[in-house]
Formats: C-alpha cells, sequence, structure tokens
C-alpha cells in the first residue's frame, strides 16, 4: 500500500500501462480473469470440435446402422477399436446381448433389464464426455462480473485512499485510479460475456446430441427385445 | 483439449496484442476554453428609485456621491463629506468666496469721506499702497488655510504694534490698537509715524458718520480715487484676524474681541467681524472612494420591509377598537393620514382624515386608534424616517394597509 499507484494527470492511459499502475490485489484479479478467459475460450473451442466430430460418428453410425449390415458383423467392427457415441451404447447392448444369449438366459425378462441398464450406464458416460467442463462456463458467466468487480473496488478504494493523501480532487488526479480500476471489471465482463453464451449454445447443443442417443437406445432396445422374444422359445424348443 | 487451449492461447494473445498497440492511449478530450461570465443579480429597484449620488455628475453605471477627502470612517453617518460630525448644511466649494469678500470690504473701505479732507496726507498713503498691494498679494495666497506660513508673518506683526504703543500710549488706547492693525505689515516706521496721525482723525469721523457711511459708500465708491487708502488696511486687519484665528483660538478672540469693542469705529471692522470668514465646511461625515456618478443626495424610494410594515399594522390594529356595526366590512374605509417625529416617535399634530368612509364615528376610531398607539410609541424602524415619517394609513375592518 506504501506505493499507491496515483497515476499524475497526463500519464499514458494505454491498456498496458493502467495495467502496470494497478495494485498487486487488482493485478491478481485482472490476471486471473484473464487466465478464466484463456481457458473458456479452450473449452468452448474443444467442445465445437468435439460436438462436431461426434454429430459426424453419429450420422455415419446410423447410416452402418440402417444398411441391412448384420449387427454381429457390426458389433465385430466396432468392438475393434474404441467406439464413440451410438457406437459406444451398440457395442454395450452387444455384449451383454452375447454374454446372457450365448450362455443361455433363463428369463428373457431379466435379459432385457441388463441389457437396458448395459446402454443406460454406456449413454451416461457419453453426456458425461459431452458436458464436461460446461459448468466452468457457467460459473465463468455469472461469476465474472463480480469478480471484476471486486477488482475495481478494492482499485477505485486504493486510488481514493491516494487522493485523500495528495489533498487533491482534481479530476485529472482522480480519474487515472478509476480508469484503471474498471479496467478489472472490462476483463471480467471480458470473459464472462462469451462464456455465458457458448454455455447456453453448448448445452442446447449436447442436449440435441443426448436426445439423438436415448432415441437409438430405445430403438435399439426394442430391436433387441424382439430378437429376445424370437429366440428364447426357439432355444427351449431345441 | 490441447487444441482448444492453443488456439485460445492464441486467439487471446492476438486480442491483447492487438489491443495493446490499437487502444493504447486513447486521444485527450479536447476541452474549448469558455470562460465563464460573470453574471449579477440586481434588484430591480436599484435601477429604477434615485440612488445616492452627485447630481452635477455624469451618468455613470452605479450612482456614487463625489469621493471624500477623509478615509477615516464615522459611524452611522447618512450625509456625505469630509466633516467629523453630520451636519446638514451641503458641502460648499472651496475657498475662492474670500477673496471675493475681501474685495467687497475694500470697496466699502472709502467710506471715510473725512479723508479727503486731509488731502496733504493722501500722498504718502498712496506711495505705502504699492506696499500693502504687494503684501495683499501674498495674503490671499495664505487665506486658504492650507498653509501654515501665513501665520508665522502675522505673528511677528503684533509684535512690532506693541512697539508703536507705549509711544502712542498716552492716547486712547482705540487707536495705538488701530494703528497696530492696519499697518502691522512691515511698515516702514517714517510712514506709519506719518500716517498714525491721519487714521485716528479718520476712524473718529467714521464713528461718527457709522450709519450714513454705508449709503455713501456706493455713491463715493466710483468717484473717489482715495478708496484704495482705505483698502490696504481692512485687508490686511482682516488678514492678521484671520491668520491669527488660525494660529490659536484663544489669541484671535482677543486680538479680534479688543479691536472691535475698542474701536466700534470702523464699520469695515464691524462687518468683517460680524462676517464669518472662516471657510464654510459643510457636509457630513460618510465618507464614499468611488468616483462621482449622477444620482441624487439620498437613496430614495425606499420601503418597509413586510416584517415592519406588519409590525406597524398590527400595532394600530391593537389600538384600534371598529365602531360596533362596522366590523362587517360594509366596505367602511377611511384613509387618514399623519406625521410622525423621528425623534419620539410620535404622532406630530393630529392625524387628518383625507378620505372619509362617510361615517363619522368610523373616522374618529381610526384617529383615536392612531393617537393611542402614539401615545404608547409607535413601532416604526429607525434609519427609514423618510419612509415613515408622513404616511397615510387606509383603515378597513377587513385589513389595513399604508
Amino acid at each position: 500500500m506504501e506505493n499507491l499507484p496515483l497515476a499524475e494527470p497526463g500519464v499514458q492511459l494505454s491498456v498496458w500501462a493502467l495495467f502496470l499502475q494497478a495494485g498487486w490485489v487488482v493485478k491478481l484479479v485482472m490476471i486471473g480473469l484473464l487466465a478464466a478467459s484463456i481457458w473458456t475460450w479452450a473449452i468452448v473451442v474443444d467442445k465445437l470440435l468435439a460436438y462436431s466430430r461426434m454429430r459426424r460418428s453419429l450420422n455415419r453410425f446410423e447410416q452402418v446402422f440402417w444398411s441391412g449390415q448384420s449387427l454381429d458383423d457390426l458389433y465385430r467392427t466396432l468392438s475393434e477399436r474404441k467406439p464413440t457415441g451410438m457406437g459406444s451404447i451398440f457395442v454395450a447392448a452387444m455384449r451383454e446381448w452375447k454374454k446372457s444369449f450365448e450362455k443361455g438366459a433363463k428369463s428373457p425378462i431379466g435379459l432385457q433389464n441388463r441389457i437396458d441398464k448395459a446402454m443406460d450406464l454406456a449413454l451416461t458416460r457419453e453426456m458425461e464426455r459431452l458436458e464436461g467442463q460446461l459448468g466452468f462456463l457457467a460459473t465463468i458467466g455469472s461469476a465474472g462480473p463480480f469478480v471484476g468487480l471486486f477488482g475495481t473496488v478494492v482499485g477505485i478504494m486504493t486510488s481514493f485512499q491516494a487522493i485523500a493523501g495528495s489533498k487533491s480532487t482534481n479530476l485529472a488526479v482522480v480519474a487515472p485510479g478509476i480508469a484503471e480500476a474498471l479496467l478489472a471489471t472490462a476483463i471480467g465482463l471480458l470473459a464472462a460475456i462469451p462464456a455465458v453464451i457458448a454455455y447456453n449454445k453448448l448445452s442446447s447443443d449436447a442436449g440435441k446430441l443426448a436426445v439423438r442417443m436415448e432415441g437409438f437406445a430405445d430403438e435399439f432396445s426394442a430391436i433387441l427385445s424382439r430378437q429376445i422374444d424370437e429366440k428364447i422359445p426357439q432355444q427351449r424348443a431345441a | 483439449m490441447k487444441a482448444g487451449l492453443t488456439t485460445s492461447v492464441v486467439l487471446h494473445a492476438a486480442v491483447l496484442g492487438f489491443g495493446l498497440f490499437s487502444l493504447s492511449a486513447p486521444a485527450p478530450l479536447e476541452v474549448a476554453d469558455v470562460e465563464a461570465l460573470p453574471v449579477d443579480i440586481v434588484p430591480l429597484s436599484e435601477m429604477t428609485q434615485i440612488q445616492e449620488g452627485d447630481k452635477k455628475a455624469p451618468m455613470a453605471e452605479k450612482a456614487a456621491p463625489t469621493p471624500t477627502e477623509r478615509p477615516d470612517v464615522v459611524e452611522n453617518a447618512e450625509k456625505i463629506g469630509d466633516n467629523d460630525i453630520d451636519t446638514e448644511n451641503p458641502p460648499t466649494p472651496d475657498g475662492k468666496p474670500k477673496p471675493v469678500k475681501t474685495a467687497e470690504a475694500a470697496a466699502p473701505a472709502p467710506t471715510p469721506v473725512a479723508k479727503p479732507a486731509l488731502e496733504d496726507t493722501p500722498k504718502p498713503k498712496e506711495e505705502p499702497k504699492p506696499v500693502p498691494a504687494t503684501e495683499l498679494a501674498p495674503v490671499p495666497a495664505p487665506q486658504e488655510e492650507v498653509k501654515p506660513e501665513p501665520v508665522k508673518e502675522p505673528e511677528p506683526k503684533p509684535e512690532p504694534v506693541k512697539q508703536p504703543e507705549p509711544a502712542v500710549k498716552p492716547e486712547p488706547k482705540p487707536e495705538p490698537v488701530k494703528q497696530a492693525e492696519p499697518k502691522p505689515a512691515e511698515q516702514p516706521e517714517e510712514t506709519v509715524a506719518a500716517i498714525e496721525p491721519v487714521k485716528p482723525d479718520a476712524i473718529a469721523e467714521a464713528i461718527a458718520e457709522e450709519k450714513p457711511a454705508p449709503a455713501e459708500e456706493s455713491v463715493q465708491l466710483p468717484s473717489s480715487a482715495p478708496a484704495p487708502q482705505a483698502k490696504p488696511r481692512p485687508a490686511e486687519a482682516q488678514t492678521a484676524k484671520a491668520n491669527e484665528r488660525k494660529a490659536s483660538e484663544k489669541p484671535v478672540k482677543e486680538a479680534s474681541s479688543k479691536p472691535k469693542s475698542d474701536d466700534t469705529g470702523s464699520i469695515e471692522d464691524q462687518i468683517n467681524s460680524v462676517l464669518n470668514k472662516d471657510k464654510a465646511k459643510g457636509g457630513g461625515a460618510k465618507r464614499s472612494t468611488q468616483t462621482s456618478a449622477l444620482g441624487g443626495e439620498k437613496n430614495k424610494g425606499g420601503k418597509l420591509s413586510r416584517g415592519e410594515e406588519d409590525a406597524f399594522l398590527r400595532q394600530l390594529q391593537n389600538c384600534w377598537s371598529v365602531p360596533a356595526g362596522a366590523e362587517n366590512g360594509d366596505s367602511l374605509t377611511a384613509v387618514v393620514a399623519f406625521q410622525v417625529d423621528p425623534g419620539s416617535l410620535k404622532v406630530t399634530g393630529r392625524p387628518q382624515v383625507e378620505t372619509s368612509s362617510g361615517n363619522r364615528a368610523f373616522d374618529q376610531s381610526a384617529v383615536r386608534a392612531i393617537m393611542k398607539c402614539s401615545d404608547q410609541g409607535l413601532q416604526l424602524p429607525l434609519g427609514k424616517e423618510d419612509i415613515w415619517s408622513d404616511v397615510a394609513i387606509t383603515f378597513d375592518p377587513r385589513g389595513m394597509y399604508f
């Protein structure tokens, strides 16, 4: 506090100069907000890429799935590499089907239940992957302005203390301190606004993907249920 | 995630870098230098009412009386001037009246009609004339009373007077005194001796003719050449007296009174003694430092403040007992005028009913109310005498007003 950052009138007011003149609390806030902004944008870029990849993979899978190809063949090709999205749900369901059916399932209802559980689990894992880190965007979006405001209040406080020390209320003395303090709020808003927009867009995108995957899971569950009904009486008969 | 982070960092670096170079130091706000216009709020009355000032001075934005020379302030002074005490007299212009008076005094001097008779002596008198004339010339200058120098000159004069006295003493006092008075101016003793005998005669004659003399004066003035003879004497006497007075009061009185009582004879002396030769010092003691500007003698057209007016009217209302039957506001109104003595705050004389209400009892009740309040002492603000010293009040049961 001893070297109070009182800017003399006529001092350069560039952004960098303002940052250097600020007190250490304000500097800390500004640096934190800058880091948050960088991380926000990293998440946004990452998610946008991930969602577009996911969408493409879903499209390809649906194309393959409904092409009339044998499910066993599909399972064999998919399980060789690490599947994503609908692929992972399909693989999880098929794995459970094979384990139970090939060893001879006693109850078709129990088998159906197990397959549904496996698919739910796979779906949840996929969704977790999709929606992970969106919470950080939400946090930055809501807390960023407050953090910036905190920096501003502290900055204005110190600059007023400096003004009181200088015993002059000239606007030229008051203005630089306030400008430098307001820079903190500006950075806070700069980080928060894209975060809020991105959060809303990404969460709605994730919701759409989730709906598509859930729809596929239900459909696949229906297909498997029909298969069970057809194959279990045959096993019994055999 | 790596891709996202690197893109983000690159993005931020680009934006910050751009910001540092392009957003640095916003152009300072150009503020036009505008001089503030001083605005005075001036009450309308200052423009419309007569302000204290000088009647002969040129008009200026603000009326002001002629500046006074003395800086010391006398409290509560109301009249402009250099005096120590406030007086009603207007200030008089400086000292020129005096020379005029001396001239006048000189003119009547010729009165000594007898002098022509002693025509032998006039010659020596004429000779001395130039001397007194030269003496006279310097005298008027000191008459302005400003310089102490003249005082010194007269002082030595009385001394020589004393010297001649002992010689003449045997004679009656009046004579020597006169001799001393007129001639004191460094008279060459010889001429003095010559003149002395003449004067007593002339004086004696003058005494005898005292009253007729003035009448003759006017006639003789033009004709008689000898007039100058007398001139120097009274003039010198005057100057001597004036100077003496200035020097110190007591000696002045003695000197001036003695010759008067003793001489009684010379009319000029009498006139001179009656005439006040001191510069009339008019004016009050209020000082002014501004250059004079057109205006009246004092601020006029003032008004009683609302509170002062209310207090006065309420006092009258308390004194007034409205006659029975008139309270109901039958539009009975009477205007009563009266003068107030500023000193005692009491009504002088008897209030006059200016506009009668038509109801005698009502009019008289108003007059009684004023007299009753007058006995108690009217509540009027000091310093505004010119406003309330002569007032007319409208008596109306619904409310009084000026």
